[in-house]
């Protein structure tokens, strides 16, 4: 389990991947080839992967968690936080939030 | 073709309209439709500008929205809906217009409320208006399932055109009203309206709407944020506001200000409970980055968690959606 900033990414067992994630289609890369676990649309700073692998969106809510496919490692980067390597593997990626009474909402730094 | 980041930003676009470029998507989309290209288009600064002059339009005619909106937006549905299959579709929802739909689907439900609201002295007034404000094409505001069609549907390109360079409108038989982009958005990550010192929405003419972090707050609350003490933060009947006030004293500067102790501490950080009237208690976690800022200093911040929490890695762990078992960062920065 790996922290950095508000982005929580967390081993998933290969054969704990749901059905159909394997072959769903993954989200974009940005213009600078990473893929994007979360973006502060203030700052524009991102917690990025760079290396090959796919990102794909859980069905659920925009916000809700994406799975992490890294099948050689990767390197997750921020431009306020030292970089993480990760190993290689399913990773699930968890957004920080923060309690209101009445509802929920997401951090971002 | 667009993507969805395109898209996003037409959402959110503020500043005049290309007012020439959204009066050439205007009359596509009636040539698309099979209409004849309207006599006459009127701007307006605002939606309640606008809402008010379809109201009063003279010799517009019939709303034409049905022809021009609605039926090209239905046909084109069925048509991608039955290429890609139901599966498909859904994919290809989730990775266009789903991203969009929620901000842009309460922005649009706000300024509604906005206009409403203006008129609240005139009720007959808003009664009848109300039914031509849900009338609208919201140009800018329909970016969702505008993203969702981009590149594949040509009977579209129409109302994408207005929608990159103008606000809402309303297309009658004979005319159309159309309404300017805001001036000013403002907005909190999660895509709420948010902003402390001024409107976090506002248009040309002056129509505006005041939040903080997504929550309505009348113009004069905004002012007086700047002169806060926790006597007068406590003394505050209504929870919503307060819990606004809260937020904007900062609840490290309440903590210090009022002589709050700390719940517990550990690895995690340190767990702070402040009692309130009236109100269920505001449990925060202090957390320490873990990576240094630049002038080697280590910026600590405070995130709200359930009033229950009893431990500091507790709430940590609940931020993430975890239990204070399964929180174990092997590394942290």
């Amino acid at each position: 389990m790996f922290r950095q900033g508000d982005v929580l990414i967390m081993p998933v067992a290969e054969e704990s991947v749901p059905a159909g994630i394997a072959e769903a289609a993954g989200e974009p890369r940005d213009a600078r080839g990473r893929l994007i676990l979360a973006l502060g649309e203030v700052t524009g700073h991102a917690h990025a992967v760079t290396g090959r692998g796919r990102l794909i969106r859980e069905p659920g809510p925009a916000d809700g968690p994406m799975l992490l496919h890294l099948p050689e490692g990767g390197r997750v980067v921020h431009e306020e936080h030292a970089a993480i390597p990760l190993p290689r593997g399913w990773f699930r990626v968890v957004r920080q939030r923060e309690y209101l009474p009445g509802s929920v909402r997401i951090v971002a730094d | 073709m667009n993507d969805v980041n395109t898209w996003r930003g037409v959402a959110a676009a503020t500043g005049a309209a290309d007012r020439a470029a959204a009066e050439r998507g205007v009359r596509l989309a009636y040539r698309t439709a099979g209409l004849a290209e309207p006599e006459r288009i009127i701007w307006a600064d605002s939606p309640l500008a606008g809402v008010t002059a379809a109201r009063s339009l003279d010799g517009g005619g019939r709303s034409v929205r049905d022809a021009v909106r609605t039926r090209p937006w239905a046909a084109e549905r069925r048509r991608m809906h039955d290429a890609l299959g139901p599966a498909g579709w859904a994919a290809h929802w989730n990775t266009t217009g789903a991203r969009l739909w929620d901000t842009t689907r309460a922005l649009a439900e706000r300024i509604r409320g906005g206009v409403l609201d203006s008129l609240a002295g005139k009720p007959e007034e808003a009664a009848e208006l109300r039914p031509v404000l849900l009338d609208a094409v919201l140009g800018q505001h329909d970016a969702a399932w505008l993203a969702a069609f981009d590149g594949r549907s040509e009977p579209l390109e129409g109302l994408a055109a207005v929608a990159r360079h103008a606000g809402w409108w309303w297309p009658y038989e004979n005319a159309v009203v159309i309404c300017e982009r805001p001036t000013a958005l403002h907005r909190d990550e999660a895509g709420r309206l948010d902003r402390s010192d001024g409107p976090a929405l506002a248009y040309p003419d002056g129509f505006a709407l005041y939040a903080w972090r997504g929550m309505p707050v009348p113009a004069e609350f905004l002012d007086e944020l700047a002169s806060l003490t926790p006597e007068r933060i406590r003394g505050e009947s209504n929870a919503e506001l307060r819990r606004v006030m809260l937020e904007h004293y900062g609840y490290d500067r309440f903590l210090a200000d009022s002589g709050a102790k700390p719940v517990h501490r550990d690895e995690t950080g340190i767990l702070w409970r402040i009692a309130l009237a009236d109100d269920e208690d505001v449990v925060t976690v202090e957390v320490v980055n873990s990576t240094p800022e630049p002038d080697g200093t280590s910026r600590t911040y405070w995130l709200r968690v359930p009033p229950t929490t009893r431990t500091a890695k507790e709430g940590v762990a609940w931020t993430f959606g975890l239990s204070s078992d399964a929180y174990e960062p092997v590394r942290q920065t």
